[in-house]
Formats: C-alpha cells, sequence, structure tokens
C-alpha cells in the first residue's frame, strides 16, 4: 500500500515494538488429555494475584467447567462454550466468544481485562486454534498467542502419548509443558515421562505442578526457546518433525519470503508451525515470524535484540508433517541462487 | 448508549492499567494538584529533575529528582505570593526556567511570567519578571520556551482591550534572550478580539470559554511557523518568519458543531501529520465529545481531519468530574524529550492516561490505559490525569490536576 505519511521512526514491518505481542492482548492455551489437571491449574492461577483481570474461555467437552463461585466480581468473565471441541466444531464459537468479550469491554459491560487462558478439550489439536489468531482478519488483531502450554498426567500421560496422536501434537505444539499428578507416580516414572516428553518436544520449558499449582508466570510469560536453544531435526511419529534452520548472516526479506510463500503454496498443510526470529537486513531490531499452515502472522520488527542475544543468529523452528530440514533448507537455498543470478 | 445496569463500572470508578507499568506515585508532599506545565532538565551535577507547575494557588511549581524513576525525591516546592493567582504553565531550556503567571482577576500582580536560573534545583533564584498586567489582563496562561532564546506565550497586554472580557490572551513572542531583561518582538491575535479591529467579533459558542491563545507551539523543523491553539477559535499556523510581524498561514476549527477550547497543536513534521486536541471543561462529560484530532497536513494551507483517537463511552464516565481530552506529549525539542510520531500520549481527566497506535492515522488505536485508583482526597472519587510528559528514556510523567501528584511509568507496549 502506497503510505502517505511515512515514518522514519517506523521499519519496513511497521511500528517496532517492545515484544511480539504489542498491546495486543495477551492469551494463553491450555491443552492436555481429559483429566491431565488442566481445571485445576487455570483454578490456582486465577486464586494468585497475576490471575486478577483475566478472561477464561472453557470447552466444556467432557470436563467440568470453571465454578461459577471462582468468578471474581471485577477480574474474570468467563465463557462457557456449548458442547464440541474447541478446535474445529467449535471454532467460530472461540473467535465469536473472544469478540464478544471485547465488544463487552468497550461497552463496559464485563471489567477490563487484560488476560485470555483458553481451556480447551481434551481432543483439541491445537493447530487450528493457532490458525485463528494468525491474521487480523480473524483475531490476531486483538488478540496474541503468548503461551501454548500442555498438561501432561504423570500417571496416564505416558500411555496416552503412545495411544493418541492428538496427544503427542499437544505436546509437540506446546511452548511449556507441565507435568501434573507427579506426587501420584513414582520418580521412574515421572523421569521416564520427561524424558519421552523431551524427545518429543525439546524446544518446551518443563515444569512439574506442585499439587495442581504452577509458578503463575510460567502459565502467562512466553518462553525463549527460539532464540537460545537448538534443537536436532527429530522424528516424533505420525510424520511429525521438528527441526530449527539458523542462519548466521543477515536474512534478505525477500528471498526469505518467496521461499517461505513457495513452501506454504506446495506444502501449507503440512507445515504444522513455524516461528523463530530473523536478522533481516536493514532492520534495526530482531523479526519475529510465525506460520500457522497456509497462515502467516504478520512480521514484527522488536525495538531492540535482547542484550542476550548479541550474535544477533536468525532461528527459525518448524514443526512439519512429512518435510524434512533438508528440503526447506534446499529451498532457500534455490530461491537465494535464483534471486542472484536474476540481475 | 446506556450501560448496562449489571455492569461493574455502574458501581463507581474502575482502576484500569494496561500496557504502562507503575513504577512510582508520588504524591508531592501533599500539594498534588497539578497544572499543565511539566519539563525535564539534567542539573549541572547530573540528577534528572522534573519541574512541575501547580494547578492552583497556594503553591507555585515543584522540583523532583527523578534520576531514579522508582524514587522520586522532592527537591524544591515553592510558594505563590497570594492565592488569587496560579502558575498552570512552565518550560526548562537548560538552567533557564519560565513560569507563567495567572491572575485569578483583570488588573492584578504579579500577571506576566517570571524567569529563573535553576543551575541549583533547591534554590531556584529569580532572573526576571515580565509583566503583561492590565485593566483587561490575567497574564500568561500558557507558554513554550525551548530554544533559549524566546517565550511564545497565550497572554493579555496592558495595552490590548479585547471586544468580549474571555477574548483577554494572545499570541505574544519575547525575545529572552537577555534573561535580565525580556522584550517583546511580536504579537498575533485573532482578528475581531480586539476592540479597533476592523472586522466583527465572532461568533460566541453556546458553551463559551472564550477566543483566545492556549499553546503556541513552535518547532526548530519549521522555525518559521507557531501552531496556535486559540479555544473557541480554533487553531492557526502563523508565519513568524518575521516575529514583527506574524502571518496567518492557515486555520482550522471543529466548532460548531464542536464545542470548542481547541487546546494543542502538535506537528509530526516527517509524517505530513498534525495532531490537535480538545480541552474537557465541563463536569460529568456535558462538552462530550472532546477528542484528539489527527489531521492531514501535507498542504499546510488545506489541513484535513482524518481520524479521531478513540475513547470509551462517555456514559461510563460521566459521572464525576471532567472526562475527555486535554494535553498532550508535544515532542517538545529538547534532548530530554521523547518524540515519536508513532505513538499519541495524552490525558483525559476521568479516562486517565492513554496511548495510542497511529502507525495508521486513519485508524488510530489504544495501546495503552492507566486509570490508578482515585488519589485520597479526590474531590472527583476518580483520578482527573491532567498533563504527560515522556523524557528520552520513555519514561511517562502523568499529573492529576487535584490531589494525586506525580506518576511514573513505563510504557509496555
Amino acid at each position: 500500500m502506497l503510505d502517505l505519511f511515512p515514518s522514519r521512526e517506523a521499519g519496513p514491518f511497521g511500528r517496532r515494538l517492545k515484544r511480539e505481542r504489542g498491546a495486543r492482548i495477551p492469551v494463553t492455551v491450555v491443552t492436555g488429555f481429559l483429566g491431565a489437571g488442566k481445571t485445576t491449574l487455570i483454578r490456582r492461577f486465577l486464586q494468585s494475584p497475576d490471575g486478577a483481570g483475566t478472561a477464561v474461555i472453557v470447552n466444556e467437552f467432557g470436563a467440568v467447567g470453571i465454578d461459577d463461585a471462582l468468578i471474581r466480581d471485577s477480574a474474570e468473565e468467563t465463557v462457557l462454550l456449548g458442547n464440541g471441541c474447541v478446535c474445529c466444531i467449535t471454532r467460530t464459537d472461540l473467535q465469536l466468544a473472544l469478540r464478544r468479550l471485547v465488544f463487552d469491554r468497550e461497552r463496559g459491560t464485563v471489567p477490563p481485562f487484560g488476560r485470555v487462558i483458553i481451556e480447551t478439550s481434551g481432543l483439541a489439536d491445537p493447530g487450528p486454534i493457532l490458525q485463528t489468531f494468525s491474521t487480523d482478519r480473524a483475531l490476531g488483531g486483538e488478540f496474541h498467542i503468548d503461551v501454548v502450554l500442555a498438561v501432561v498426567d504423570a500417571v496416564n500421560g505416558r500411555a496416552e502419548l503412545e495411544s493418541a496422536a492428538e496427544a503427542r501434537k499437544q505436546v509437540i505444539f506446546a511452548d511449556r509443558l507441565v507435568i501434573s499428578k507427579a506426587d501420584l507416580a513414582t520418580e521412574t516414572a515421572v523421569g521416564t515421562l520427561t524424558r519421552r516428553l523431551r524427545v518429543l518436544n525439546p524446544r518446551a520449558a518443563i515444569d512439574i505442578a506442585v499439587a495442581g499449582a504452577l509458578e503463575p508466570s510460567h502459565i502467562v510469560e512466553p518462553t525463549t526457546s527460539e532464540r537460545s536453544g537448538f534443537v536436532a531435526e527429530a522424528e516424533h511419529g505420525d510424520g511429525i518433525k521438528s527441526f530449527v534452520i539458523v542462519q548466521d548472516q543477515p536474512v534478505d526479506w525477500q528471498i526469505f519470503s518467496r521461499a517461505m510463500e513457495t513452501l506454504i503454496a506446495l506444502r501449507g498443510a503440512d507445515l504444522l508451525r513455524a516461528k523463530g526470529i530473523l536478522n533481516v537486513a536493514g532492520c534495526r531490531g530482531p523479526v519475529v515470524v510465525q506460520y500457522v499452515q497456509h497462515l502467516s502472522h504478520p512480521p514484527v520488527e522488536l525495538e531492540r535484540w535482547p542484550a542476550s542475544d548479541d550474535d544477533r543468529v536468525s532461528r527459525l523452528v518448524f514443526i512439519t508433517r512429512n518435510i524434512a530440514e533438508g528440503d526447506v533448507t534446499g529451498l532457500f537455498a534455490a530461491v537465494a541462487a535464483l534471486a542472484k543470478t536474476q540481475s | 448508549m446506556s450501560v448496562a445496569e449489571n455492569s461493574p463500572l455502574t458501581k463507581g470508578y474502575q482502576p484500569v492499567i494496561w500496557n504502562f507499568k507503575l513504577l512510582a506515585h508520588d504524591m508531592l508532599a501533599g500539594f498534588g494538584g497539578m497544572g499543565e506545565g511539566m519539563s525535564v532538565q539534567i542539573a549541572p551535577d547530573g540528577r534528572r529533575i522534573i519541574w512541575l507547575a501547580h494547578e492552583s494557588a497556594p503553591k507555585n511549581f515543584t522540583a523532583v529528582d527523578v534520576s531514579d524513576p522508582r524514587k522520586p525525591k522532592v527537591v524544591c516546592q515553592t510558594d505563590l505570593p497570594h492565592a488569587n493567582m496560579r502558575s498552570n504553565s512552565l518550560e526548562t531550556c537548560g538552567n533557564l526556567m519560565a513560569v507563567a503567571y495567572q491572575t485569578s482577576k483583570k488588573n492584578s500582580q504579579p500577571a506576566g511570567f517570571e524567569l529563573f536560573d535553576i543551575s541549583k534545583p533547591e534554590n531556584p533564584k529569580s532572573i526576571s519578571f515580565f509583566d503583561c498586567s492590565g485593566p483587561h489582563s490575567r497574564g500568561v496562561h500558557q507558554l513554550w520556551f525551548c530554544d533559549g532564546e524566546y517565550v511564545h506565550c497565550s497572554s493579555g497586554s496592558r495595552d490590548f482591550v479585547p471586544t468580549h472580557p474571555l477574548d483577554d490572551q494572545f499570541y505574544r513572542c519575547i525575545d529572552v534572550r537577555n534573561p535580565s531583561k525580556p522584550v517583546e518582538v511580536g504579537r498575533w491575535w485573532m482578528p475581531g478580539t480586539r476592540q479597533g479591529d476592523n472586522v466583527m467579533p465572532p461568533s460566541r459558542h453556546p458553551i463559551d470559554k472564550g477566543f483566545r491563545a492556549h499553546n503556541c507551539n513552535v518547532y526548530p523543523q519549521r522555525g518559521d511557523r507557531c501552531y496556535l491553539a486559540y479555544i473557541d477559535g480554533g487553531m492557526f499556523v502563523l508565519d513568524i518568519s518575521d516575529k514583527a510581524n506574524p502571518k496567518k498561514v492557515s486555520s482550522w476549527t471543529n466548532s460548531p458543531p464542536y464545542t470548542g477550547f481547541m487546546h494543542t497543536i502538535v506537528p509530526l513534521f516527517d509524517r505530513g501529520l498534525m495532531l490537535i486536541t480538545d480541552e474537557s471543561t465541563e463536569n460529568n462529560a456535558k462538552d462530550w465529545p472532546k477528542l484528539i484530532w489527527v489531521l492531514d497536513a501535507r498542504e499546510e494551507t488545506n489541513l484535513v481531519p482524518i481520524a479521531t483517537c478513540p475513547l470509551p463511552d462517555p456514559a461510563v464516565y460521566a459521572q464525576a468530574g471532567r472526562f475527555g481530552a486535554h494535553n498532550i506529549h508535544e515532542n517538545v525539542p529538547l534532548p530530554t524529550a521523547w518524540h515519536s510520531d508513532q505513538i499519541v500520549l495524552g490525558t483525559f481527566f476521568n479516562g486517565g492516561l492513554r496511548a495510542y497506535d497511529i502507525s495508521n492515522p486513519y485508524q488510530p488505536k489504544e495501546v495503552g490505559v492507566f486509570m490508578p485508583p482515585a488519589p485520597p482526597g479526590a474531590p472527583t472519587g476518580t483520578i482527573q490525569m491532567n498533563d504527560v510528559f515522556v523524557d528520552e528514556r520513555g519514561i511517562v510523567y502523568a499529573v492529576d490536576r487535584h490531589v494525586g501528584g506525580l506518576y511514573i511509568l513505563e510504557m509496555d507496549f
């Protein structure tokens, strides 16, 4: 779009933000199988000082809704969706629920909330939920997913991971993993589960809930794993792979975006999630990019690189289905070579 | 639009902190009723001092050491000579400070502005007083002083007889290059507001606040322009390349149908935009809507309003005190001030402090709100946020009009 009012203060991706979500409302998506302890975890968070001003959206499928007694006068608004899975049939309901929250807040009919927690049903596939937040046209203009958290039961979780593809996917997509009911399992069982989780998702922080509760910041603060961790290509079963592409040299945005467009055009359905920070040539701060299948989040340039990130290396984590790391790096190399020879 | 009966907001004032972090709050030794003068000085000893004008007597100005924004410390607080005056506005430039004095009645003293040497913040020393009193004058309401050379102010004068008693203050430019002997070099008033003008006086507005000058901002990017708000007269762009003979370049007003009291003009030079604020002056939002306007100013002789910064439902806020726009951070051209053409920060009385992203100027978007709990003793039972200043570190200072004093914040967006 022709910019009639250009600003030297803005970068190529618009206003530089202090953090990835800018001013958008932070969202924590809590996944986990039936009985894993999601509701308990959320309840305990709401009871903590950090839980004030939180709106909770609960998918009721087979789970106990948040008790009305827990809804504080001025802090939370709970929207109970109808039966069904948030991830598919009720995805529209999720959008409506979130839009209604914003609308009611503007009208003054719900208290001014500053955070949303979405408790998904046990069978939820987090992918479509993430898609819902990808674009401004949907919810991306108002909300930003800060944390995708998966709760795994220490007693039954190991078996569920083996038997249910949805459970594996929840773990693979998560930014944070929480082992619940550790006090009911043996130390050995917890250790085995932790190792299995680490294999499935080497990027995510793993916490152990104590009496159903977790340090509140671990429920709401985004992790920075893309910035620091190195992940070797890992095969998770179901054809799902995760790997990290690292580039020392500044990224040419035109080449990068063309390569991603090609990847999405050819294999968007199998690009389950890609997220990372790029050192884009010409940009002062790191550029955060995120893709969920066919949708890409608008890129965001941050004001500055973290002090701990003085090497300014670009890192992009991919979670794919039947797309190998070599396929992606080969695509990037081919696009770069074609662009180079164009002139 | 009415608020639902079960709305928690109908139960009373609800504090909101959204995308701001409160670093500190200082009630300023019990004298926390603050005006619209805020300026940051780096003192010769390296301390960072914010100078604050008071809304009304008994205090004149207060200096606060904000070197550590989490631990503000009042280092100086001065008294006015009497209760029938106020020093609503001040500016600093290096170790010089100009303070506006406005009396409640005409033909009173001291009406004008005073220059201080503030090289020792604990002990400001008066250098001179520029008298603006007169039979039809209340003195100076607001001043602009950023280059160390000229004070641009909204002022009356001994020789100015307005056509209406409310139209007593006009634009004056005072040379203070010799700070001990300020000299007027130029003036401009809206035609029709001075007796003897060859045009008819302007028609009064239903809520009549006067056709007189308010903020008169001058920026080095266009040193030949003064951006003059004229309350019920709208705004004017003046050519001041010849300071002795300011000339009107263009003007714009929203009133009627709006309710006047245009307050501040902030040009965003790089972007060809202009921000214009009204001031809410009536309790219970009787003068609603009072807004921050965004104008396309690429052609300065044809200013085009393209957007306003959105405000919440006035019904929610029209319960106590004022609600609506007032001051905004003005990108004061000093090294101690933050400069942005992407973010607008404004104070809205009981609507608190609000921040807007104007990266798309056609669709300003609210990105932050700070409505603290009503300070102890607040007569309206709410905050009445009056003014805001952001230093070059991005630290935000906001003041309450009645009792709340100084709030120090970080932007978090």
